[in-house]
């Protein structure tokens, strides 16, 4: 009787540690565009194991969904998230971090846009290998004041956007995907920029 | 040059041409379709295949329909594995290690060096090569030895991100993925062969060479590049690819693993 006992309140301790360890830790997912070679993408998992405390880290290639847990005294806000993703390479879409004591926090959700009538197109060659190089470049396209739209064609290398052109122009957008890590022929990204990329987004830089 | 010098010349190239041997051109014979999993790695068994399933951590073996016989589970980012002597070796990208199967048992191999990544394996007899994915090089065992084939450049005899290895009689042949190219070692590290440079590949994520053939998986053009032994291209396989990271020859027939399409492709 006495052996029961034992067991079972050694069984309810470990019960109750093992709720109150989930407790201290915050839930963490980010949504991750582009991701479609899994040797890039599990190098993402690989490098948030490095940070200390950090546990559960685990990325689901086919829906971008990049999740951990990290404990809650040392709380990371959205933003630091996101940015943490950013360098390493990938390009974050939205941030959930659930609390410990059941908070939820979210990154904005951005609105898809269309283009007003008068919008001006333009074209510019960007160097670019993948669909995470896409992801990265439509972003930081789109990050430039002025312009509502634009694609990356991983053949042509070719990216179109759609902009208000008493606003934005062609070489402003050329030098924010250069800072974004990609060259164009008249603006050429970083070089310490460029080593940060995933392996599998260092196309050949433009001469 | 008279009308019987001629006459003699064109006969005797008609002869020289028809008795060139056509080149074989493979053709899709029947696709394996599989549920829920996405192959990254293949290795061929008598009655069917081990497939590593990296994005769910799984090493399943399955029958030459694609029936699953069995699964082992628990993985971290299962890689291009490799079978000797009935044995399965998987490179584990996530824990930095090389786990070998023997009749259902995970045993880590203890190695003398360490990895970063490893996205591939090869045994042949006592060699081993490892495609040491973030360190840029083949780590090769060659008996009690260990050394390195590579280092991180894109120059020749220099790798970048190499995600595949097959040893081949002499020689140790490397999927150079991220400078889009195979490249041929010797067993001292000293390169003999770079191919498929000039092809315009976007990620040589997997090949497999045979005496006849090299077959290199070109992930990001969905397609596979067929060379001869000289490293001449002799076809390009785009039907339905879809994202293909790995393929072998076998019995004939060969095998094409789709990542992002979950399926195996059969030609002959």
């Amino acid at each position: 009787m006495k052996k029961i006992l034992f067991v079972m309140f050694a069984v309810l301790f470990a019960a109750v540690s093992l709720e109150a360890q989930k407790a201290d830790r915050d839930n963490y997912k980010i949504m991750v565009d582009g991701l479609g070679c899994p040797f890039c993408a599990y190098g993402l998992e690989k490098k948030f194991k490095d940070f200390k405390g950090i546990k559960n880290v685990k990325i689901d290639v086919e829906t971008g969904e990049f999740t951990f847990t990290y404990p809650s005294d040392k709380p990371l806000s959205v933003d630091k998230v996101a940015k943490q993703v950013d360098l390493a390479g990938y390009t974050p879409i939205s941030t959930e971090i659930r609390r410990a004591d059941g908070t939820v926090e979210k990154s904005e959700d951005v609105e898809e846009v269309v283009a007003p009538e008068d919008a001006v197109e333009a074209s510019l060659f960007v160097a670019g290998n993948c669909n995470m190089c896409r992801s990265r470049i439509v972003k930081a396209a789109k990050s430039v004041k002025g312009v509502f739209t634009a694609e990356w064609d991983k053949e042509t290398k070719m990216l179109t956007v759609e902009m208000d052109d008493s606003v934005a122009e062609k070489e402003y957008v050329a030098r924010a995907v250069a800072t974004a890590g990609h060259d164009t022929k008249t603006a050429k990204a970083d070089t310490k920029v460029y080593k940060q990329l995933p392996g599998c987004c260092r196309y050949k830089r433009i001469k | 040059m008279n009308q019987s010098n001629i006459f003699y010349l064109f006969f005797i190239s008609v002869l020289f041409f028809s008795c060139a041997a056509p080149v074989k051109q493979w053709e899709e014979k029947s696709i394996i379709q599989l549920e829920g999993i996405n192959p990254l790695g293949m290795a061929k068994t008598e009655n069917g295949f081990w497939i590593s399933d990296s994005d769910n951590n799984n090493l399943i073996n399955m029958d030459n329909d694609g029936k699953i016989i069995s699964t082992i589970p628990d993985f971290e980012r299962p890689m291009h594995i490799s079978i000797f002597n009935n044995e399965v070796y998987v490179p584990e990208y996530g824990t930095d290690t090389i786990v070998k199967i023997n009749n259902g048992e995970k045993i880590k191999l203890e190695l003398n060096d360490s990895l970063d990544a490893p996205a591939g394996v090869d045994v042949l007899g006592d060699k081993m090569g490892i495609a040491d994915f973030y360190n840029h090089r083949i780590l090769f065992k060659n008996g009690d030895e260990y050394s390195s084939i590579g280092k991180e450049g894109h120059g020749d005899g220099e790798l970048y991100y190499p995600t595949d290895v097959q040893i081949f009689n002499d020689w140790v042949y490397v999927a150079d993925a991220y400078n889009n190219r195979v490249q041929v070692f010797d067993f001292e590290g000293n390169v003999k062969q770079v191919i498929g440079a000039d092809q315009g590949m976007n990620a040589a994520t997997g090949l497999f060479v045979s005496e006849e053939y090299l077959f290199v998986t070109d992930f990001e053009n969905d397609r596979v590049l067929v060379f001869d032994n000289t490293g001449n291209l002799l076809q390009e396989i785009t039907e339905n690819m879809n994202k293909p990271t790995d393929v072998i020859l076998a019995n004939g027939k060969l095998y094409i693993a789709n990542y992002k399409g979950k399926n195996i492709i059969v030609l002959e």
